[in-house]
């Protein structure tokens, strides 16, 4: 089985191909877009309650940092969220301009945002969480999204 | 481990990488009017006052203080490093790079003694300061990244040619140009070119690349190797150059070599990339990659053609570091200024595509190529000379522009305060 980092790494490749191919679908007309961007909401979603539901929480158990790095993770994702209804706002208003300002914005924000991730916190969790590592993965594969 | 990337409170103040970024453009429109007012025949010669002093306006000037800034601003992400006393460190270092760079093109241009002792003063106190504190936040990094390799080598290369650049400048205060000046100078700029600007750009290329535009990775060899072989060639091109200088063609073949390779990667990472979207700075990474295939060609065979050509290469060079630091910018400036200002709770804030004119950035970028192509016409017809810096100048007139709209857009939000929401904060409990 994959490691905590490995694992959440991977997903946030997988979300950046889906939101690629959203934009690529967008530049084409929003309306055909929108079932990719809604893809794309589910699966980042997805990956934010993973870290919030289950990683995050076994983070700050075994630390004891609950205002630390995975706070602030958490209020990046609340700014994320934000950008992402945006982003649906302006494909039903089919409003092109704002949905290139929107995902150009979300885009840079969610790639530093994955790479404190990924350099910084998983790196973190991985060695803390170490030997629950395996039980950690398979709580996030098998959540269901609220 | 550092956290301070994670955090906002930790995070460097705007004001850090801000005043870099925003001064940067004023040396290049001052080096514009250096080249306007120069001739070809004084610019054609690397050692003549003139083209010293332009290259140093673009080198220190602009493309120094745009690293700087991007240093203070990324190493908490790339790398999870903070600079101890960020605030402090870059506000004073600032200061003295300001007022040394100034004091150097003065003091070179005017040949006053005085102006150059201010220079060394403070160009040295100004550089070091920051290197040293860039070192220190890079010695806690635990996750020792191919980026965080590529940015501590450029440190390393960052503070031999730091004092190599202080030792001539020592020379212009005594007067006193040794034989070993020429050979210094030598070492200095292609250090600074290679090792310094070179090992950074391609670290910050392995993660920016894949990152920004979703373009496949880059190879773990690449990643794991090519900065130390670069840097392995580097240090074999200093000794032959100063004790085989026949043998020193191998050893900038060598160099060269890799940076050809990165050229190309980089055409082919963005060529593979699966986000469609090409914007201006996707424009800066490829104009970028062919004036360094095209620069480090030329490198290698410069010296068995006219002695001028090695002023044709750093204008080659050159032209791709300009690329990639003003790509870079457009990515920066307005990301730094709407994440600011979201995490301060302002929501109705424009968008980072709403705070750049993308006409203008379009046409910036075209005058800056224009330019650059420019000079290189101007060694066979001179009168291109002027022309190709006005180009440049209103080029770097309107980077200004680009530069300090957003800024501006930062400081009304701030004074008007259009709206202010703590929902997006609400953490999300179980």
């Amino acid at each position: 089985m994959s490691t905590i980092k490995e694992f959440l790494t991977n997903d946030h490749s997988r979300c950046d191909e889906i939101f690629a191919d959203m934009e690529a679908k967008a530049g084409k007309s929003l309306t055909s877009a929108r079932e990719r961007c809604v893809e794309f909401i589910d699966a980042t979603e997805k990956h934010f309650q993973m870290e919030e539901r289950v990683m995050f929480l076994e983070f700050e158990n075994k630390t004891g940092m609950t205002q630390g790095p995975t706070a602030m993770m958490r209020q990046e994702h609340s700014q994320m969220r934000n950008l992402m209804t945006q982003m649906l706002e302006a494909i039903d208003t089919d409003n092109k301009d704002k949905f290139f300002g929107l995902s150009e914005t979300l885009m840079i924000l969610l790639q530093q945002h994955n790479m404190k991730e990924e350099q910084m916190l998983y790196p973190m969790a991985q060695q803390h969480l170490s030997a629950e590592s395996d039980r950690v993965v398979s709580m996030m594969e098998s959540l269901i999204v609220e | 481990m550092e956290l301070a990337g994670l955090s906002t409170d930790q995070a460097p103040p705007i004001e850090a990488p801000l005043r870099f970024f925003l001064t940067a453009p004023l040396f290049g429109i001052l080096a514009g009017f250096l080249i306007f007012f120069s001739d070809v025949a004084t610019l054609m010669s690397r050692f003549s006052v003139d083209s010293i002093v332009v290259a140093h306006a673009l080198t220190i000037g602009f493309i120094g203080f745009i690293m700087l800034g991007a240093m203070t601003q990324m190493l908490p992400v790339l790398a999870g490093a903070k600079l101890p006393k960020v605030q402090a460190v870059s506000k004073y270092a600032y200061i003295l790079l300001v007022i040394g760079t100034s004091a150097m093109l003065s003091g070179l241009s005017l040949e006053n003694s005085t102006l150059t002792i201010v220079a060394f003063i403070g160009l040295g106190l100004g550089f070091l300061s920051m290197l040293v504190s860039i070192a220190i936040s890079l010695i806690g990094v635990e996750n020792f990244t191919a980026t965080v390799k590529g940015i501590s080598t450029s440190v390393v290369f960052g503070f031999f040619i730091v004092l190599m650049g202080l030792y001539l400048l020592y020379s212009y205060i005594t007067k006193d140009i040794s034989s070993a000046h020429v050979i210094v100078a030598n070492i200095h700029s292609v250090w600074a070119i290679f090792g310094f600007c070179g090992a950074l750009i391609i670290g910050v290329a392995f993660q920016v690349l894949p990152m920004f535009y979703v373009s496949p990775k880059f190879k773990s060899f690449c990643k794991r190797r090519v900065i130390w072989l670069i840097s392995t060639g580097l240090v074999i091109w200093l000794f032959l150059s100063i004790y085989y200088e026949e043998y020193s063609l191998f050893a900038k073949f060598w160099v060269a070599l890799f940076f050809l390779a990165f050229a190309t990667t980089v055409w082919k990472k963005l060529s593979q990339r699966k986000r469609p979207i090409s914007d201006v700075t996707v424009w800066y990474w490829r104009a970028g990659s062919i004036y360094l295939a095209l620069g480090a060609f030329l490198w290698i065979f410069d010296e068995y053609f006219k002695h001028e050509y090695i002023v044709m290469v750093g204008i080659l060079i050159g032209g791709f570091i300009l690329s990639i630091v003003i790509g870079m910018l457009y990515k920066i400036v307005p990301f730094l200024i709407w994440f600011h200002l979201n995490a301060k709770g302002y929501m109705s804030i424009p968008t980072i595509n709403e705070m750049i004119n993308k006409n203008v950035a379009r046409v910036q970028f075209v005058l800056l190529m224009a330019s650059l192509i420019g000079f290189i016409f101007a060694f066979y017809m001179p009168y291109f000379l002027e022309l190709s810096a006005v180009s440049f100048i209103i080029s770097m007139v309107l980077l200004q522009y680009n530069v300090v709209s957003p800024v501006i857009i930062y400081i009304k939000t701030m004074k008007t305060k259009p709206d202010f929401d703590m929902s997006m904060f609400a953490v999300n409990k179980e």
